[in-house]
C-alpha cells in the first residue's frame, strides 16, 4: 500500500535534512584532517646520569590534527575560531611507539633500550600518547603563515600514567599541504611513576637523573582520504 | 617526588661518578654493553617503580622473545638447539627433520617443540616467527625461499648454498623482502671477541697488509655412521663431490670471510689443490686442500685444511709491515715489528711468549681494565658466551626489532607506502646488533665456493667482480 506524504511529514523531513547538514558541517565534512607523514619526524629524550648525559631518539610520531577549514586559507590564522578560544580546540591526538625509541650510545645500545622499555612498562603501555585539550595562538602569525606559535595544554600519557602538560608549540607550513609542529618540554620520570634507571656495575651503580627533556618535530599532511 | 626504596642506605654500593667511570672506563663499558643490569626483587607490580633496596634498579634489560623453528636436526642443528636453549629469549617452538630418529633426538633438547617432518608444515605454523635452517647446504635454496615467502625471519647456515646460483637466489630474495630479517650463519661476525679484533684491525695497526695464512688441522673422518646404505648416503653428503662445498666451503668459509671482512676486500682469483691422503673410503671430496687467494694490490691469503693431522689446530694469521696478528680459539695476539710505531698502551698489556716472539694479548674489554698485570695466560678471562650464542642472540634481537619497526611504522603511517617503510628500515638497520646479513653471507659463499671449484679441478680460477653482484 502506498503511503501519502502530508505537509507535516514533509516539514519533518526537511528539518531532519537540515539538522544532518548542520551536524556534518560541525563534525565532519567541513573539518580539515591532517595525518602523520613519514620522513622528517623526530623525537629525542635527553637525560643525565652520574657518568654522562644520554639521548634516546625516535623517528616515528603518529596521529592526526583536525581543524576548521579556514586554517588552510587564512595563513595568519586570525579567523580560525578554534585557535582563539571561541570554539572547541582542534582535535589533536599523537602517539609515539615506545619500541621506536633508540639510545644513541655506541656500546650497549640494545641493553639500554631494553632497560628503557622496561622502565616505561612498554608491554602494557606500548605507546606514549598525547591528547590536546587547549591550543591558542601566542603571537601574530606572519603573512607567509610560518612560524606560528601556540600555547597548548594536553594530556600526556607515559607508562600508563597521565599528566596534564603545558607546552609552547611552533608550527611551520611546508610544501605539499604539510605542517611541522615542534616543541620541547622538561619532564620528570617520577611524575610518570618511572624509577630512573640505576644499573649496577662491578664498582657500584650509575644513577640516571630524574629530569629529562623531550623535543619533537612532528610532520602531518592534509589527508586525501574521503 | 621521592620513590619508595630509593633512600640512601649505609651498606649500599657507591654511585659511580664521571671520574671513576673514566678511570675504569673499560669495565664500565663492558658492564654497560653486556653485563646484566639486574638486582634483587621483582617487578611483578607494573605500577610500582622497579628499584632495589640499595638505590639500584632491578631492570633486567632483556630483549623480548622471538619464537624459533629449527629445520634440520642433524648434529649441527642440535648444537644450534642447545645454544638456543641457553638464551632466555629464543624459545624453539617447532623442529623439523625428514628423519624420525633425528627428530627424536631433537625432542630431548626441545621437548615442548612441535615436531614436523615436512618443512612446509613448520612454515605454516603461525607460532613460528623465525627459522634456523641447518639442513645440508645443497638443500637450503627451496627451504629458505619458502621461509622468506612465508615472512619468517631466517637464520641460514653458511655457506648459503652449495652453488653460486642458489646462493644468489637466496640473497636476492632476502634483499628484496624488506619485512624479513635475514642472517647468515657466519658466527664470527657476531662474536664480540672477533668484532673487537675487526675494529682494531681496521685502525690500520698492521701497517701495510702483506698476506694472510689460515689453517684448519683436525684428524677426523667427517664420516657419520647410519643404519642403512640410503641413510649413510644422506648423512654423508659432505663427502660427495657433486653436492658438497668441500672442506674450504664448509669450514674454510668462516676463516676466509675474516680476510674479506678485516681488509674489506674481495678476492680476484683463487688457485686450489686437493688430494685424498688419509680417508680413502670411497669419498670423492679431498681431505687435504690448499687454496691461494689473490686480492687487489698483491695481498695473498693461503688457506690450508686437512683431515689427516691435528697438529697446530686452527689458526688465522694476518701479516702487515708493522705487526702480525694471530687469532686462534677466539683469542688474539699482536706481534710488533721492531720498527713499528708504538701505540702507547702496550707497556701495560698482557704478553705471552711464542717460541722467540712476544705476543701482546688482544681481548675485548680487558687490556685497560687490569693495568700493570704481569702476564700469565691463565689470567686472561675467557668469554663466557660462545660465538654461536652471540650469533643467535643477535638474530633474536634483530628479528624482534625488525618486526617492531615494521609494526611501529605501519601503525603511524600509510602502510602501503613501501618506499618510506624501506627507508625507515634502512635507518633502523644501522642500529642492528652486529650480525652478517645476506650481503656478507653471499660474498663469503662466493669466495668459498670458487675456492672449492679450484680445489676440485687443481686449477686457478679468476673471480670476476660481477659474480659478487646480485644483478
Amino acid at each position: 500500500m502506498r503511503t501519502r506524504t502530508t505537509p507535516t511529514t514533509k516539514l519533518k523531513l526537511w528539518l531532519a535534512f537540515a539538522l544532518t547538514v548542520w551536524v556534518c558541517d560541525l563534525f565532519g565534512a567541513e573539518t580539515l584532517r591532517y595525518v602523520a607523514k613519514p620522513g622528517g619526524a623526530k623525537v629525542t629524550i635527553e637525560g643525565t646520569s652520574t657518568v654522562h648525559d644520554w639521548i634516546t631518539e625516535g623517528k616515528i610520531i603518529g596521529g592526526s590534527f583536525e581543524v576548521e577549514p579556514s586554517f588552510r586559507t587564512d595563513l595568519t590564522l586570525k579567523s580560525v575560531q578554534s585557535l582563539h578560544g571561541k570554539a572547541p580546540p582542534p582535535n589533536v591526538e599523537v602517539f609515539i611507539p615506545v619500541t621506536s625509541l633508540k639510545s644513541t650510545v655506541l656500546a650497549g645500545r640494545e641493553k639500554m633500550d631494553e632497560v628503557m622499555r622496561e622502565a616505561m612498562r612498554a608491554t602494557e603501555n606500548p605507546r606514549i600518547t598525547y591528547k590536546l585539550t587547549s591550543m591558542t595562538l601566542k603571537d601574530p602569525v606572519p603573512e607567509s603563515g610560518s612560524p606560528a606559535k601556540f600555547n597548548t595544554k594536553g594530556q600526556l600519557q607515559v607508562a600508563g600514567v597521565t599528566n596534564t602538560i603545558e607546552m609552547e608549540v611552533t608550527m611551520e607550513r611546508l610544501e605539499g599541504d604539510r605542517l611541522k609542529f615542534s616543541g620541547k618540554k622538561a619532564l620528570k620520570m617520577t611524575d610518570f611513576k618511572i624509577a630512573p634507571p640505576a644499573p649496577r656495575l662491578a664498582m657500584g651503580f650509575i644513577k640516571t637523573g630524574d629530569e629529562v627533556t623531550i623535543r619533537f618535530e612532528w610532520i602531518v599532511g592534509l589527508s586525501t582520504a574521503p | 617526588m621521592k620513590l619508595p626504596n630509593q633512600t640512601a642506605h649505609d651498606s649500599c654500593p657507591p654511585e659511580v661518578t664521571r671520574r671513576e667511570f673514566i678511570k675504569d672506563g673499560s669495565v664500565a663499558i663492558l658492564a654497560l654493553a653486556g653485563a646484566p643490569l639486574t638486582g634483587t626483587g621483582n617487578t611483578a607490580d607494573t605500577n610500582a617503580p622497579a628499584s632495589g633496596t640499595d638505590g639500584a634498579t632491578d631492570y633486567k634489560g632483556q630483549s623480548p622473545p622471538v619464537n624459533l623453528g629449527l629445520i634440520g636436526c642433524g648434529p649441527w642443528g642440535r648444537e644450534l638447539l642447545k645454544t638456543a636453549s641457553m638464551l632466555p629469549n629464543a624459545p624453539v617452538v617447532a623442529v623439523c627433520d625428514t628423519y624420525p630418529a633425528a627428530l627424536k633426538r631433537a625432542a630431548t633438547l626441545a621437548p615442548e617443540a612441535k615436531q614436523y617432518e615436512n618443512y612446509r608444515d613448520l612454515l605454516a605454523d603461525s607460532k613460528v616467527e623465525g627459522v634456523v635452517v641447518a639442513t645440508p647446504s645443497h638443500m637450503h635454496r627451496d627451504i629458505v625461499l619458502d621461509a622468506i615467502k612465508a615472512r619468517k625471519h631466517v637464520y641460514c647456515e653458511a655457506p648459503l648454498a652449495a652453488n653460486i646460483e642458489d646462493a644468489r637466489a637466496i640473497a636476492k630474495a632476502a634483499k628484496e623482502t624488506v619485512k624479513v630479517n635475514f642472517q647468515a650463519g657466519l658466527q664470527n661476525r657476531a662474536d664480540r671477541q672477533v668484532l673487537n679484533l675487526a675494529s682494531f684491525m681496521r685502525t690500520g695497526v698492521l701497517g701495510r697488509p702483506i698476506k694472510s695464512r689460515q689453517q684448519y688441522h683436525k684428524k677426523q673422518s667427517w664420516r657419520a655412521a647410519a643404519p642403512t646404505p640410503e641413510r649413510q648416503k644422506e648423512v654423508n653428503w659432505r663427502l660427495d663431490q657433486a653436492i658438497s662445498p668441500g672442506l674450504v666451503g664448509e669450514i674454510g668459509i668462516h676463516q676466509i670471510d675474516l680476510v674479506n671482512w678485516f681488509f674489506m676486500l674481495r678476492p680476484t682469483a683463487v688457485t686450489g689443490f686437493g688430494s685424498l691422503r688419509q680417508w680413502r673410503d670411497g669419498r670423492t671430496v679431498p681431505d687435504n686442500v690448499v687454496a691461494i687467494f689473490e686480492y687487489p694490490g698483491g695481498l695473498f691469503l693461503t688457506y690450508e685444511a686437512t683431515l689427516g693431522s691435528s697438529f697446530d689446530g686452527e689458526l688465522n694469521l694476518f701479516f702487515g709491515s708493522d705487526c702480525a696478528v694471530m687469532l686462534r680459539d677466539r683469542r688474539a695476539w699482536m706481534f710488533q715489528e721492531i720498527d713499528a710505531p708504538q701505540l702507547g698502551w702496550e707497556i701495560n698489556a698482557i704478553k705471552e711468549q711464542f717460541y722467540k716472539s712476544t705476543g701482546i694479548v688482544l681481548a675485548a674489554g680487558y687490556s685497560k681494565a687490569m693495568p700493570n698485570q704481569t702476564a700469565k695466560p691463565a689470567e686472561v678471562p675467557q668469554d663466557p658466551k660462545s660465538p654461536l650464542q652471540y650469533a643467535l642472540e643477535a638474530f633474536v634481537i634483530n628479528s624482534y626489532n625488525h618486526q617492531a619497526a615494521i609494526r611501529d611504522f605501519t601503525s603511524a603511517y600509510d602502510p602501503s607506502d613501501t618506499n618510506a617503510l624501506k627507508q625507515y628500515l634502512d635507518e633502523i638497520a644501522k642500529m642492528r646488533v652486529p650480525a652478517p646479513g645476506w650481503a656478507e653471507g653471499y660474498e663469503a659463499t662466493v669466495a668459498a665456493l670458487k675456492a672449492n671449484q679450484a680445489v676440485a679441478g687443481n686449477q686457478r680460477i679468476t673471480i670476476e667482480p660481477a659474480v659478487f653482484e646480485l644483478g
